[in-house]
């Protein structure tokens, strides 16, 4: 079950977060989203040797905390996409198809002209978008 | 149109069939129009020609954000540019094809300053329909085109200034016209770490 999706811009400012419980714990996964870009900068910034090559857009499972676990995935322009879900039992393949498609309606909701680089979106389009993607993700995952 | 799990369906009613995505590109006239338009609404607003240019290459640095997402989004097996020559190349080559349908004319590094590149074209595209009365100087309205270079490689982590500027050349009536690229100090450093 996918608790919240975020999306922060190159400069770590939050751009986007949508969180699918019912619980109001909005403040708690800011400071979860939060923590895990610490895990990305350390990616990014020491690769590893024998792992993947430099410039992996999928950074895979960034790490385990409590009931969560959380993804992360990098664009080009240095803005991140982060996934904290409780399921126990996720494929990569999932997840890697869940971010290629949250990239697609991320590059649709960025071409805007109305949208200001750096600037929340806010972009309903993209809300409903980003609600029907986080549902098919939880159906298609066995 | 091939539905899901190969079947081949067939539409009784011509209007059920779903809209072609059509030819992936816009029509030239259409551009030109567009584009004269808002170089003579920026006119309106300014009085000397550098504020123009200045307001021409920010229009062009909102495209070239923008292109960015797409094309890396787009491209398979993507990766993060992070050489200089690497990111350069994308923007000669494929940030070309997708704006003007051909890759730029040429790249080439400056002789003089270390963090100088020129990307060069005979005739930019969106100067095709554009002649500069003599009074404006050495405006050139491929600020905009400087515009999204600018934007595609500030947004790639690599700041620059980018302008463009006419070259004239022996032989041909018409001047070459040549984006000049000065990356930032920053950008260099950290290429020569790079090693």
């Amino acid at each position: 079950m996918i608790v919240c999706v975020a999306v922060v811009g190159h400069q770590n400012n939050p751009l986007y977060l949508q969180s699918f419980t019912e619980a109001d714990d909005a403040l708690k996964l800011h400071h979860i989203v939060h923590c895990s870009l610490d895990v990305i900068e350390e990616r990014v910034n020491n690769p590893k040797k024998s792992g993947p090559t430099l410039n992996e857009t999928f950074l895979g499972l960034l790490y385990p905390t409590e009931n969560y676990k959380v993804y992360g995935y990098l664009t080009n322009t240095k803005v991140k996409f982060i996934l904290v879900t409780t399921d126990l039992e996720v494929r990569d393949a999932d997840v890697r198809s869940f971010f290629r498609r949250f990239h697609a309606a991320y590059v649709d909701a960025v071409s805007n002209p109305f949208h200001v680089p750096g600037k929340k979106i806010n972009s309903k389009t993209f809300a409903a978008r980003v609600s029907s993607i986080v549902k098919t993700f939880g159906s298609g995952a066995a | 149109m091939i539905g899901v799990g190969g079947k081949i369906k067939q539409y009784t009613n011509v209007l059920d069939k779903p809209l072609s995505k059509g030819r992936q590109e816009v029509s030239l006239s259409a551009f030109a129009f567009l584009f004269s338009e808002l170089v003579q609404y920026n006119q309106t607003q300014v009085d000397n020609i550098t504020e123009l240019e200045r307001r021409l290459e920010d229009a062009g640095y909102a495209v070239g954000t923008r292109v960015l997402e797409l094309l890396c989004h787009r491209e398979k097996g993507n990766r993060r540019e992070t050489r200089l020559l690497g990111i350069l190349s994308f923007v000669h080559s494929t940030v070309w094809k997708v704006l003007f349908g051909k890759v730029a004319d040429s790249l080439e590094k400056g002789t003089e300053h270390e963090d100088e590149y020129m990307i060069s074209e005979k005739e930019l595209l969106v100067n095709r329909f554009i002649s500069v009365p003599k009074d404006m100087g050495a405006f050139n309205c491929g600020a905009f085109v400087a515009g999204i270079v600018r934007g595609v490689l500030e947004n790639a982590g690599f700041p620059a200034v980018v302008t463009a500027h006419f070259v004239p050349m022996e032989g041909q009536q018409r001047p070459r016209t040549t984006i000049l690229i000065k990356f930032a100090d920053e950008v260099l450093r950290r290429e020569a770490m790079l090693g």
